[in-house]
């Protein structure tokens, strides 16, 4: 990085890195604009990524793409009944020599180099795989063979089909907090993207058309850095806090904040969650689209833009309603946008 | 029943102790004479049994026609207390559909009731038989009535018909038609149609008067963000939204009376960017001075009054 250029030509330099990301990526995913959009705001926001979605949606694709437009070390699980969580950090078996060996597992292989870890079907896992996965998304650290691993470039995306409820362990809450974001994956709808998906022999092998992705489009080692300087580049200011705030307390306390839904009672509709980390890394994301959008100060269609893959996992609605939620949900940030005043 | 004539009596021999149950059976019938066509022939049958016999009332006859001429209209039945028996009165209601042409008797058919005596060993019933008995019924007219010229003479003349009085139908009408205009007005303010649709209000034109007010405010840019926040109130009031910057072209494509003031409303929106989000107010007043900003509102509030 040259020392002489200021903090703003680098942040401009990065800007035009961060579309050829995007481009390379959409060139191999095609039609997931706003998904490929949301996963470059959480790179540069450091944010784990879980994506949601119909079976064959493309959401392995999307991540296998994701990994290679941003280089770095990168190791894959798939999510199964029975993996353990030291299935994820070391691998035992019997060498040539007779003798049992130990080796390191997925997580530790790659040691602090790793960058992505990528854990399919994360549902599929028990609970005890979430927990250790826990502490790796929080503090990006492990202890196994008697010292602790750092890894400070890490990101773990997870994805989840939503089609399945058997043998599946629903993530706990304090888990799913800890993603920055939830997105959800849907089939293209026009009908351009849909005839090049379904006729074009480019989009049938996935292998080919990852290879076919312009390998390490960004610097990953660089990337920390970078995201440092955009959350202290951007400027938030009094107006937006308040709007933040006011937003925060609608989708909390619906009922108070004037929101009526139709046959919903609203005073016990919401339930609690919307944590202030969960607000922070809604600012945090919100920033990094700024920035991507060349702006230097945040507006309030920023906060917009992020705000249902951000919020919308960590509002726990009462049980009555829960299973509506996907409905609910959506609705609701709706109202809470369409009620708190912008400035 | 007073009036009553007994028209049958039986009473049962005392010959053993099975029939001893059933002590009297009596038909009375206010006349048996002095019936027409269509009359309706009343009857009872009085039956006296020994105390603990009931009446098993599915052996009673069935309301219905008993012969093509005559029907059995209604059936009632009281039982009572008699000394240290029990009576049961079964009140018969008969009607004739005989046309006589001379006085003649006519036999109305009897019929058996059952009674039963439940005890803990068992039950015991007994039948009681009720006779058949007559009625002379009379005819309507002469078997061969003076000759008359005219056939149509042979009739009676039509009866007269009152005139009804129709003014308190019309009132009553007239009321119900009233009331049902209510009931629709009071369902029209419910529904909130027609005359009773919430008016809008003139949000431009409420921005264009606090403008005009805080023209005089001493403190410029405070002024200049209050203003900016009046005419974004008029913006999502009008819209029944928050508007925000990106969302100018919907607002356009749903309020198309704002269409021509587009190129303004994208300044407004830049400029309250500025004010609130960017540089602040100073940067926000240079862009949109405040008599582009006025000017405006006026357009906007005179484009609201048009709509």
């Amino acid at each position: 990085m040259n020392e002489t250029r200021s903090g703003d030509a680098m942040l401009t330099d990065w800007r035009e890195a961060a579309g050829r990301f995007e481009r390379a990526v959409g060139g191999a995913v095609v039609g997931q604009a706003r998904a490929i959009r949301l996963l470059t705001i959480a790179i540069f926001a450091r944010g784990h990524v879980l994506l949601e979605g119909d079976v064959g949606v493309g959401k392995t694709t999307l991540l296998r793409a994701v990994a290679r437009a941003l280089g770095g070390a990168y190791e894959r699980v798939e999510g199964t009944v029975d993996m353990m969580p030291t299935d994820l950090i070391y691998h035992t078996y019997l060498a040539e020599d007779g003798r049992p060996r130990v080796e390191p597992g997925p997580v530790l292989r790659r040691a602090e180099d790793l960058s992505i870890f990528f854990f399919n079907e994360i549902n599929r896992a028990r609970p005890q795989v979430h927990a250790l996965l826990l502490r790796l998304m929080a503090e990006r650290s492990l202890t196994a063979f008697n010292r602790e691993y750092h890894f400070p470039n890490l990101q773990v995306f997870a994805d989840r089909n939503r089609v399945e409820r058997e043998e599946t362990f629903e993530l706990p809450a304090a888990a799913r907090d800890r993603f920055l974001m939830e997105i959800g994956m849907e089939a293209p709808r026009d009908a351009e993207s849909r005839r090049a998906l379904v006729f074009d022999p480019r989009f049938h092998d996935t292998d080919t058309l990852i290879a076919g992705i312009d390998a390490e489009v960004l610097d990953h080692a660089a990337i920390p850095g970078i995201a440092r300087a955009i959350q202290h580049g951007i400027q938030a200011s009094p107006a937006i806090e308040t709007y933040v705030v006011g937003l925060w307390e609608a989708l909390v306390r619906p009922g108070s904040a004037g929101i009526r839904l139709p046959g919903i009672d609203m005073e016990a509709l919401v339930q609690g969650g919307a944590s202030p980390r969960g607000v922070a890394f809604l600012v945090r994301a919100a920033k990094v689209r700024a920035w991507l959008e060349g702006r230097e100060w945040l507006v309030p269609e920023d906060i917009r833009a992020v705000f249902p893959e951000v919020m919308a996992h960590r509002v726990f609605l009462e049980p009555v309603y829960e299973m509506r939620r996907a409905t609910l949900v959506p609705e609701l940030c709706r109202a809470v946008f369409d009620t708190v005043p912008a400035p | 029943m007073r009036g009553l004539i007994p028209v049958l009596v039986v009473f049962l021999a005392v010959s053993g102790a099975a029939e001893a149950q059933v002590r009297t059976v009596e038909v009375r019938a206010p006349r048996a004479f002095g019936y027409v066509l269509g009359d309706l022939v009343r009857a009872q049958a009085d039956i006296v049994v020994d105390a603990g016999f009931t009446l098993q009332r599915a052996s009673l006859p069935q309301a219905g026609p008993l012969a093509y001429w005559l029907d059995l209209r209604d059936l009632r039945v009281e039982e009572s207390v008699a000394g240290d028996a029990r009576r049961v009165r079964i009140f018969l209601t008969y009607q004739n559909f005989y046309a006589a042409l001379d006085a003649r008797a006519l036999e109305i058919p009897g019929f058996a009731v059952t009674f039963e005596s439940a005890s803990a060993h068992g039950a015991t019933t007994t039948t009681a038989q009720v006779p058949a008995w007559q009625f002379t019924i009379s005819p309507l007219r002469e078997v061969v009535p003076p000759a008359r010229e005219n056939p149509a003479d042979y009739m009676r003349p039509d009866g007269r018909v009152a005139a009804v009085d129709v003014q308190p139908l019309w009132w009553r009408a007239g009321g119900c038609a009233a009331l049902a205009l209510l009931a629709f007005g009071a369902l029209a303010r419910d529904r909130a149609w027609g005359p009773f649709r919430a008016r809008r209000g003139r949000p431009f034109g409420a921005a264009l008067a606090s403008l005009r007010r805080l023209a005089r405010s001493p403190d410029a840019d405070a002024a200049y963000g209050d203003a900016l926040r009046a005419l974004h109130r008029g913006l999502d009031a009008t819209d029944g939204r928050r508007v925000l910057a990106d969302d100018l072209p919907g607002f356009l494509a749903r309020h198309p009376a704002y269409r021509p003031d587009a190129a303004g409303l994208r300044d407004l929106l830049a400029a309250s960017r500025l004010a609130f989000f960017g540089p602040g107010p100073a940067a926000a007043r240079a862009a949109l001075p405040w008599p582009q900003l006025e000017a405006l509102a006026r357009r906007l509030a005179a484009a609201e009054r048009a709509a």
